[in-house]
């Protein structure tokens, strides 16, 4: 019996040794306890004057836009749905330069690209829970009829005429008017919820932020670069252009134009200019140190030059092919217009840049899981 | 008998392997336990629609999500029964066939230090490392010895040496020596942990740890199988791979050469271990103990040595396999795994995969997350044999849509060591008609001085 009790205690004496040495290890992973403590200039600039701002920015714009609904919904007219429109327009964009920091408080309350951008819009959920079957505005199978696709929907579906009539004349005015205000009403806490996460004063993830340096799974820097890269490679490639281009269909008739993102709105190319326009600002770091500088760092090369100006000049040819697409994106779609796939080629340069030599130059896996390597 | 097999048949005392026994044991069981608590069997096992397995392994397919549960469990119980050594001779063998076909369903999670587990399994199951301090002995008293032929032990020694000594020559090139590639890389991302830290921006740092790296590899068996250099080697082995396992996310490989390479230690200092042990558990001094040889007819270690003889040539061969393909190894990954290749590369890709329908001509692009999960797509990227697999993967779906014959081509970029992304495979090249073969050459995969960088 004594040496059960002996050589158990051995083996466990190893097991706790290696989970102690494994934790110290996996709880970065986890981004609870930082593994270091050194200041990173990136990270504290990036979360001061990038990503904390635009919480900040897009918190108000949706609090204005919840505020545009309770006076629309009180006195449907032309004059309070331009007003409501003009305030959608603005917390869209506010959105665009926040879609790429989905994790930490972003990822916990669910403002997240799926709940809040999922695009095309259910309209057929949509128009159900108008007419009265019971909803719960931010359950998980309502996804594809909440966020600002859904906004899109009502407020601008087929002209300003039909979208007062929808909130004025039609037999389920009044669910319209409840759903449009359980709409922003949802979109104002929970950007509210996010900002309130990131600063200081509230729950101070920003703190969490800058002191899980390094390269790990769990690191800062490492969530930030994978939610980034992902937001381009797989929401702007893929959703925004790629299947309303029809690259991904096998079937006969491919072209998708309704599937563009802000369909209703035509606020498609404002909205891919606000999202690249953001992922710059987010790379360069703004005036201060950003991810360009760690890229700079490592003195990585791209084809005979400098990494980091490759994907800066990329970035800037990438912007200019935005700014000459047709306006708005479906139209110019139905229209076969080669300004679109001369766009979706840098948009494809932009996304092997920064998912293969980015990355790689700054030894970040994309994986979204984490793993063991070798 | 010659004096060469004297060598290997004479007796040593038998601490050396319960001590191994009872450390890999131990580790073996935390790794299991480790691997269903991360959630790795549902992620690896579970969730993904697709597999890779490896060449002529095709037939393996996962359980459903019980039965990997369950697997993992019987292997974490196996190990923790060799650790143990409570029905060793079952326990041993049922951990070796349960790791080797969890490893062989898909080579997306292939790491070299599942091969070490792989192999060091094997190697218990031929040895009686259960004999002495173990529940089974306890069991059955008649079971126990403590006198072992020698080779049971030397087997461990030449299999880590073997180890080590590739490791080190795989680290002899020029991107690792000259260019102190990838480390130049992956240091300064942790130029932020305390103490260490601020020296790791340094390109100076990158260089000695590179180098340092390949003659710890190269010198450290030697070190350890010499006497007089045994304890402070041991301690350069422990300084070497904690500090691995600060730096770098590489799970419980540092671990597993910690306690695979106490074997190396003498038979007195693991006879002191263990009778210290005792002494500290029972809290009496320690009987001395009958000598007793554990006898194997000398045919059997005959045929034993002949089996073990040419698995240690495989093992010898195995890593310079790639001398036989053209191009540059990490770059064409032709006869990189199973060679104990650590570390060398900083290799990241993008693939835009393809699939025609020749009957209409229309040409489409396939959304990679539609089939893979984000590992597998990962690891697909700068694989060559996985990508293959994938394009088969995607003709017979496309096939089942009703596309006849369909063409997979992929567009795929891939940057190593720092050497900027340019084209990997021949996008021209239709995949789903390339075959796979046991070692035959990829001729499809663009040499890595290609000037292709841009889509």
């Amino acid at each position: 019996m004594k040496r059960i009790v002996l050589l158990l205690s051995a083996g466990f004496t190893v097991l706790f040794l290696s989970i102690s040495f494994s934790c110290s290890k996996s709880n970065s992973g986890g981004g609870d306890t930082p593994k270091a403590t050194g200041p990173d200039s990136t990270l504290i600039n990036l979360g001061t004057n990038i990503i904390i701002p635009s919480y900040q920015k897009l918190a108000s714009s949706a609090s204005a836009l919840d505020a545009a609904v309770i006076a629309f919904n009180a006195l449907p007219s032309s004059t309070s749905l331009a007003s409501v429109q003009a305030a959608f327009k603005d917390a869209y964009k506010s959105w665009e330069a926040c879609s790429g920091f989905e994790f930490g408080p972003a990822s916990d309350l669910s403002l997240t690209t799926h709940f809040t951008n999922s695009f095309p819009t259910d309209t057929t959920i949509i128009k159900a829970n108008i007419a009265g079957t019971p909803y719960v505005i931010d359950a998980l199978a309502n996804y594809p009829a909440q966020g600002f696709p859904a906004m899109d929907f009502l407020l601008f579906a087929n002209g300003n005429d039909a979208s007062l009539a929808r909130f004025n004349t039609d037999a389920n005015a009044v669910g319209a008017h409840l759903y449009l205000a359980a709409l922003s009403a949802s979109l104002k806490t929970k950007t509210a919820a996010v900002s309130a996460a990131w600063a200081v004063s509230g729950g101070n993830y920003y703190t969490k932020f800058i002191n899980a340096t390094g390269v790990d799974a769990g690191s800062s820097l490492s969530q930030l670069v994978n939610s980034y890269v992902l937001d381009f490679d797989v929401n702007l490639q893929n959703y925004k252009i790629g299947i309303p281009i029809g690259l991904y269909g096998p079937s006969v008739l491919p072209k998708a134009p309704t599937k563009v993102e802000g369909y209703y709105s035509g606020l498609s190319v404002q909205l891919l200019l606000a999202q690249v326009q953001s992922m710059q600002n987010i790379y360069l770091g703004g005036s201060g140190p950003g991810i360009d500088d760690k890229v700079a760092a490592t003195k990585a090369l791209y084809n005979g030059g400098s990494l980091d100006l490759a994907i800066q000049n990329e970035m800037t040819t990438l912007l200019a092919k935005i700014q000459a697409l047709p306006d708005p994106l479906s139209t110019g779609i139905q229209n076969n217009s080669t300004a679109i796939t001369d766009c979706y080629t840098e948009v494809r340069k932009l996304t092997v840049l920064l998912k293969a030599d980015m990355t790689s130059a700054l030894g970040i896996k994309i994986s979204f899981a984490d793993d063991d390597g070798d | 008998m010659t004096m060469g097999t004297n060598y290997f048949t004479r007796y040593r005392h038998i601490a050396p392997l319960a001590v191994l026994r009872i450390a890999f044991g131990a580790v073996l069981f935390f790794s299991s336990i480790r691997f269903i608590a991360h959630g790795w069997v549902r992620d690896f096992y579970i969730r993904p629609a697709f597999h890779f397995p490896f060449f002529g392994f095709e037939w393996l397919s996962p359980f459903n999500a019980a039965g990997m549960y369950t697997l993992y469990t019987i292997m974490a119980v196996a190990a923790l029964f060799i650790c143990i050594g409570f029905f060793y001779r079952i326990a041993a063998p049922v951990f070796f066939l349960c790791f080797c076909y969890a490893e062989l369903l898909d080579k997306t999670y292939y790491l070299n230090h599942y091969y070490l587990v792989t192999i060091c399994s094997f190697l218990l199951m031929l040895v009686p490392a259960h004999r002495y301090c173990s529940v089974d002995t306890w069991r059955k008293p008649s079971l126990k010895v403590t006198q072992v032929p020698s080779w049971t032990i030397l087997v461990f020694k030449y299999q880590l040496t073997l180890i080590y000594c590739c490791a080190g020559l795989s680290k002899l090139t020029w991107d690792w020596l000259f260019r102190a590639m990838p480390l130049r890389i992956w240091l300064p991302a942790n130029a932020s942990i305390p103490l260490i830290g601020p020296l790791l921006r340094h390109e100076w740092v990158a260089y000695l740890f590179s180098w340092c790296g390949a003659l710890f590899d190269l010198s450290i068996a030697f070190l350890l199988l010499n006497k007089t250099t045994r304890r402070p080697a041991y301690l350069l082995v422990i300084v070497f791979h904690i500090l691995t396992a600060v730096l770098f996310q590489i799970g419980m490989f540092p671990y597993l050469m910690m306690s695979a390479t106490l074997i190396f230690f003498s038979e007195g200092f693991h006879r002191q271990v263990l009778q210290k042990a005792r002494t500290f558990v029972m809290h009496q001094p320690v009987r001395t103990e009958m000598e007793q040889r554990l006898y194997i007819p000398l045919r059997r270690q005959q045929r034993i040595f002949v089996l073990l003889g040419i698995y240690f040539l495989l093992q010898l061969v195995t890593p310079f396999r790639f001398m036989l393909y053209p191009g540059r190894l990490l770059w064409t990954e032709e006869g990189y795994r199973f060679s104990w290749r650590v570390m060398l590369m900083e290799k990241s890709g993008v693939a835009f995969f393809y699939v025609k329908n020749p009957a209409t001509g229309r040409k489409f692009e396939v959304n990679n997350a539609e089939f893979l999960t984000g590992y597998q797509e990962r690891m697909m990227e700068t694989q060559p044999d996985m990508m293959l697999q994938y394009a088969h993967i995607l003709a017979q779906q496309y096939r089942k849509q009703g596309i006849v014959n369909p063409e997979v081509t992929v567009e795929s970029y891939v940057t190593l060591n720092g050497n900027g992304s340019r084209l990997y495979i021949d996008s021209t090249v239709n995949l789903a008609l390339e075959k796979e073969t046991w070692f035959g050459h990829k001729a499809w995969i663009l040499p890595l001085n290609n000037q292709s960088t841009r889509p």
